[in-house]
Formats: structure tokens, C-alpha cells, sequence
């Protein structure tokens, strides 16, 4: 998209060259060999520019099977340990004076399509709604955007996850930071984009709880649970929590990515396709123009 | 029932990573290398205060020194 965009102008500029250049044939030769050669320039860019995207669909499209493993993998992480919370119907806590805490998964890189703004974007509702939510960013991309809107309510920033397929220590890392916070907060929820087919990505939350709100589940007794493994349950649900929505959000970034460099590829074809019509033509009025122009000199001298 | 990691200011989570480093690095070396990969982790943090970035740090350093600050006290 963007780089049709870009691009654009460039093509128009073409078009308006070659449709001007019969009112300059006074001077044919300079005007549209100029043409000729900048369009012969424009035609190798964008050339270049289609064999990039191609090569970066290609790794786009390696890691996405590899990221779409691990996927499906770390599911069964967040989803097990959901199902102990569900079990135990634990509902987050509900009170005035509780923060929230919001965990962005994004990534450091780029080039993906909208699936960072889209977050970005969803934080910024939900700030609206609630000001007084701190954030947690994970990725640079997602830092960028709310960093400059909502820096106030920025706890910790993480950076260097998306180079490759997050790992579970990536995840306790993170989380063992998180339980670091001075702030005690009611609950933690943790957004990152659903992957819902190859074509599509929502961001979600997922919620983890804290300590007196898992205390507090209709069903607790349900699980015999000492008061002094409840924090380590805690940890480990947040950390469980954060691999699942880190490897999902890498799985969806890595599929945008390849879409986003596949209609990349795309409209650098169609840009080819059309540089080479004109490339074509004006080197066919070109040969026109000189054929005639040998012709009327030569039925000249002919005439004298 | 007291944990003994727990005393020593270790969290859950850190626990459980040094436990799997260990399982990992007892494996036979051809698992082993593609086991280890699934260990590793490189990031860095920094804390905000009033819309501003702080210093960048490495994640798993801090941590460190945050367990060995946690067991001191």
C-alpha cells in the first residue's frame, strides 16, 4: 500500500512527460530521451523494490510456520492455567480504589500491516474510559505510539522480543518484573492480538489475577491451595499467560507481515506492468519521430 | 511448608527457569543445543516516571540483583 503510495506521483509525473512531450519537439531528442531513460531508472527501482518484498515474504512465510508451532503450543500453557481460574470462578475484584494494569504484547519491528496501531489504538479506548490504568508496553512498536500519547501512564517498557519465537524464559522474565511494581494492582490484564485466521487479528485481553481475587473465587476450595503457594500460582498464571499472548501476538505479526510484503509484491507488479507499457510506447514514438523526421529530410534534398 | 528458594527471595518463576536450565543442560548434546535455544532470553527494560523513559537495562541482570536485594533484607 504505502509503497504504491509513494510511488504514485512518480507514475503521474511519467504519464504528464510523455502526454507533454509533442508541445517540446522542437528540442525531441534531449526531452524525450530523458523521458525514456527516466522511466528505464523508475522501472529498475521499483523492480528492486518488488525482489525486497518478494524476499521478505518468503522469510515472512518461513517464520510463520515455525511461529505458528509455537502458537499453538504455548495455547495449551494459557489455557490450562485458565481453566483453573474457571473452575474456581474467579472474577476480578471489583473496587474504587484498585488500579489496573494493562500488558501490551507488541514487538520491535515493523513493516507488519496495522496490527501494532490496532493496539495501540484499543489501549487508547480503554484509557479513555479508565485514566488512572497503568500500562506495561512489551515491543518497541506499541512504546513508540502510546509512549508520546500516554507517557504518563507508562510503568516499564520492554524492549527485544520479536527477533525470534518468544520463549517461556522471555515470558517469566517479564513477569517476575511486572510482580516487582511498587503498585499493587486489582487486576492485570494483558492484550494482544488474536490470531482468528491468516487474515484477520483482534486484539484480546486476558486477564490475571491477583492474590485476593483468586482467594476471593466462588469455587477456591475447590483446589487445595496453601496461602503460601498462592503467590508462586500467581506467577506462574501471569507468566503462563504473557507466553501465550507473546507467541500468539509473534504468530499474527509474522502472518501480517507476509500479507503486507505479498501485496507489497503485488502492486509493484502492477507499477511494472504499467512502466513497461509506457516504457514501450514512448521508445515506440521515439523511433516514430526519427523515421519521420529521415524521411521528410530525405523527400527534401530528393525535391532540391 | 516453607520453600527454601522462596526464603532465599527467588521467585516462582525464576525458580522454575533455574530448574529447567538445569534439566536442559543435563540433556544429551544433540537435544541439548535445540533444547537451550528455548532457554534464552535477551531483553531490556526500562522504567517509566512521569511520561519519561528511563535508562535501558538488561532485563535478566535487574533481576538478578532484585532477588539478591529481596534475600538481604
Amino acid at each position: 500500500m504505502m509503497l504504491s503510495r509513494a510511488a504514485r506521483p512518480a507514475l503521474r509525473a511519467g504519464v504528464a512527460a510523455a502526454s507533454a512531450r509533442p508541445a517540446t519537439l522542437s528540442t525531441p531528442n534531449a526531452a524525450t530521451y530523458a523521458t525514456l531513460r527516466e522511466i528505464e531508472g523508475r522501472l529498475k527501482s521499483i523492480r528492486n523494490i518488488e525482489k525486497i518484498t518478494k524476499t521478505m515474504k518468503i522469510v515472512a512465510s518461513t517464520k510463520l510456520t515455525r511461529a505458528q508451532k509455537a502458537m499453538t503450543e504455548s495455547r495449551s500453557y494459557g489455557q490450562t492455567s485458565n481453566a483453573v481460574f474457571e473452575n474456581a470462578e474467579t472474577k476480578a475484584l471489583e473496587g474504587e480504589d484498585k488500579k489496573t494494569l494493562i500488558v501490551i504484547c507488541s514487538s520491535d519491528k515493523g513493516l507488519c500491516g496495522g496490527i501494532h496501531s490496532g493496539m495501540s489504538r484499543r489501549t487508547r479506548a480503554l484509557l479513555a474510559e479508565s485514566p488512572n490504568t497503568d500500562l506495561v508496553v512489551i515491543g518497541e512498536k506499541c512504546k513508540a505510539q502510546l509512549g508520546r500519547s500516554n507517557g504518563k501512564n507508562m510503568q516499564l517498557s520492554f524492549a527485544g522480543i520479536g527477533k525470534d519465537v518468544p520463549t517461556f524464559a522471555d515470558a517469566a522474565a517479564i513477569a517476575d518484573q511486572i510482580t516487582l511494581l511498587p503498585t499493587d494492582y486489582s487486576s492485570i490484564q494483558i492484550m494482544y492480538n488474536k490470531f482468528l485466521n491468516a487474515q484477520s487479528y483482534e486484539p484480546v485481553i486476558v486477564e490475571a489475577f491477583s492474590e485476593e481475587a483468586i482467594k476471593e473465587s466462588a469455587n477456591f476450595a475447590a483446589f487445595e491451595i496453601d496461602d503460601e503457594i498462592l503467590p508462586s500460582l500467581r506467577e506462574y498464571a501471569l507468566a503462563n499467560a504473557l507466553y501465550w499472548g507473546l507467541a500468539e501476538g509473534h504468530a499474527c505479526e509474522q502472518s501480517a507481515r507476509r500479507n503486507a510484503m505479498d501485496n507489497a509484491s503485488k502492486n509493484a507488479g502492477d507499477m511494472i506492468n504499467k512502466f513497461q507499457i509506457l516504457f514501450n510506447r514512448t521508445r515506440q514514438a521515439v523511433i516514430t519521430g526519427e523515421l519521420v523526421e529521415i524521411i521528410t529530410g530525405a523527400a527534401a534534398s530528393e525535391e532540391g | 511448608m516453607a520453600f527454601a528458594w522462596k526464603a532465599a527471595g527467588l521467585t516462582y518463576n525464576r525458580y522454575v527457569s533455574v530448574a529447567s536450565r538445569v534439566v536442559r543442560r543435563s540433556l544429551k548434546e544433540d537435544k541439548r543445543i535445540a533444547a537451550e535455544r528455548r532457554g534464552e532470553s535477551d531483553l531490556r527494560f526500562a522504567k517509566w516516571e512521569n511520561g519519561k523513559q528511563g535508562e535501558n537495562k538488561n532485563l535478566n541482570a535487574a533481576n538478578e540483583s532484585a532477588i539478591a536485594e529481596q534475600a538481604s533484607q
